[in-house]
């Protein structure tokens, strides 16, 4: 589903952020990016969804060589991976449903299929009773549920969540991921990435972990393994 | 279906959050389009009288040749007289020192443009009237193809003195406006394109969104380029009122009131006009979003 060779991306001040990168992520997988702070993990997940361009290097999301991607095509892929980040990304003047509501109307569908889908995809959330609260009224952990319904509700094939438990309560965290568990049980490709330690050994699935821009262990059912 | 309505609803909001700056905007595009309005009438007023003030005087100035003998002077004054539109008791040869005379006479407060002449540049001429003022163009013609030595006559002038003076004004007037005119929708493109500014700056967090969920450029786009477009049809449609305003209230009494200079508007002015000013509108808001659109969103 994603493939990436020898990928290496240099910032202006010649900032390396990532360093000869190769990774595999096959359909279905669940994986934890780990890592300190400035490590790469949010670099990586911009350029698989291109808002950074590799300074060399190859991408492959679903067999299309993305650095090759005619810029009017960038929408079409953004649509094939839903995002998810640390600070939501919620407008606030917008209720819940409104702002998952949007993922929709800006991909043109209809508005008995808007009216149908949203609180579908806000129940299997958990927000199915608050569809118009608006976001200052949720605690965080909520408000993390509807950037992940809004991720979910076209259905991606890819989802991508840069510290989605980073601005929750730590006692829910947990929830959230398993949320992104759930989703990916219906076969869609998952990574997280995050430097939360107990999340990461408590869900025990694939972590690559990258420090210094550089992969430095790739391992099924890992741990998080820095102190 | 859906999408118009998703679009203008966006639009309207955008238009709202910016009240002040948007009526700012249509106010200049206003001012630009109603100024064209009212120098395309007044152009089309002033040229309509001189048409008139034209057909009323019918005299002809015929410019010689300094080559031109006796002779052929007189062949060409017998054909004059003999042309059955022209009144010749009217016809006057007027000699190259008496045109001297009166060029020196009209610009004796400039010396400087005579003093140092020291061979007379002045052509001989004869000058006369048509006995009906409508036929100038057929005696100008007769003129020009019928004359014998044709070879001297270097040029064939009807219109009065006068007359090209008033011409010369009203181009003057019809430039300077042109200027203003092209100058003030510059601006307004200008205005226009701060609003599209300030609106993309105040969403700039929707639009990382909708990139964000896979909207395309031209969906992110469209809402600015209407607010733009309606902008500028806004201001094309209060300067049609200004335009219709003053030529009621104004125009037309003063046409009735100075019936002697004949002044009128051309017969479908307006049906050409008012759609011009529409089409402006649209162009100066159109310009006005994409320059904003091409320079300040990134998509």
């Amino acid at each position: 589903m994603i493939r990436m060779r020898r990928v290496t991306k240099i910032y202006k001040g010649n900032v390396y952020a990532l360093e000869d990168v190769t990774l595999d992520v096959e359909k279905g997988e669940f994986v934890f990016l780990v890592g300190p702070s400035g490590s790469g993990k949010t670099t990586l997940i911009k350029l698989l969804i291109k808002e950074e361009e590799p300074t060399s290097g190859q991408i492959y999301i679903a067999d299309t060589n993305i650095n090759q991607l005619r810029k009017w095509k960038v929408p079409y892929l953004r649509r094939k991976i839903g995002c998810v980040f640390q600070d939501f990304k919620l407008l606030p003047h917008k209720t819940v449903f409104q702002n998952v509501a949007y993922a929709m109307e800006v991909t043109g569908k209809s508005r008995r299929l808007i009216e149908q889908q949203v609180p579908e995809v806000l129940k299997l959330v958990g927000l199915g009773h608050k569809l118009d609260a608006f976001p200052d009224e949720l605690s965080g952990g909520e408000q993390q549920r509807v950037a992940i319904a809004r991720a979910f509700i076209n259905r991606p094939p890819i989802l991508l969540a840069d510290e989605p438990t980073g601005n929750v309560d730590p006692s829910l965290g947990e929830g959230i991921v398993r949320l992104l568990e759930k989703i990916n049980s219906t076969g869609t490709t998952v990574i997280v990435a995050t430097h939360d330690k107990n999340i990461v050994d408590a869900f025990r699935k694939r972590v690559i972990a990258l420090e210094n821009g550089r992969i430095i262990r790739d391992q099924d059912r890992g741990v998080y393994g820095y102190e | 279906m859906n999408k118009i309505k998703y679009f203008a609803g966006e639009t309207w909001a955008s238009l709202r959050k910016n009240l002040i700056l948007a009526v700012a905007a249509i106010a200049v595009v206003t001012v630009s389009l109603g100024l064209l309005g009212l120098v395309v009438m007044g152009w089309n007023m002033f040229s309509n009288m001189i048409k008139n003030a034209e057909r009323k005087v019918g005299e002809v100035d015929v410019y010689l040749s300094d080559l031109s003998t006796q002779e052929e002077l007189q062949a060409i004054e017998a054909f004059l007289a003999s042309i059955p539109e022209v009144d010749a008791k009217t016809i006057y040869f007027k000699s190259k020192d008496e045109a001297l005379q009166e060029f020196k006479e009209r610009f004796k407060d400039q010396p400087e443009l005579w003093e140092y002449i020291d061979e007379n540049p002045l052509p001989n001429s004869y000058q006369l009237m048509t006995k009906d003022p409508k036929d100038v163009g057929v005696v100008v013609g007769r003129i020009n193809n019928e004359a014998p030595y044709r070879e001297r006559i270097e040029d064939i002038k009807s219109a009065s003195a006068a007359i090209e003076k008033l011409e010369n004004i009203f181009d003057k007037f019809r430039q300077i406006g042109t200027v203003a005119v092209i100058a003030l929708a510059l601006v307004a493109i200008l205005l226009v394109s701060v609003t599209i500014q300030v609106a993309i700056f105040a969403r700039r967090r929707e639009i990382g969104i909708m990139k964000l969920v896979g909207a395309t450029n031209w969906f992110i786009r469209w809402p600015f380029v209407l607010e733009g477009v309606f902008e500028g049809l806004s201001g094309s449609l209060v300067a049609i009122l200004v335009v219709m305003a003053v030529k009621v209230w104004i125009l037309d009494r003063l046409i009735e009131s100075l019936q002697f200079l004949r002044l009128s508007f051309s017969s479908g002015l307006f049906a050409v006009l008012v759609p011009c000013i529409l089409v402006g509108g649209v162009v100066i808001g159109a310009l006005g979003s994409a320059y904003a659109l091409g320079r300040f969103l990134e998509v």
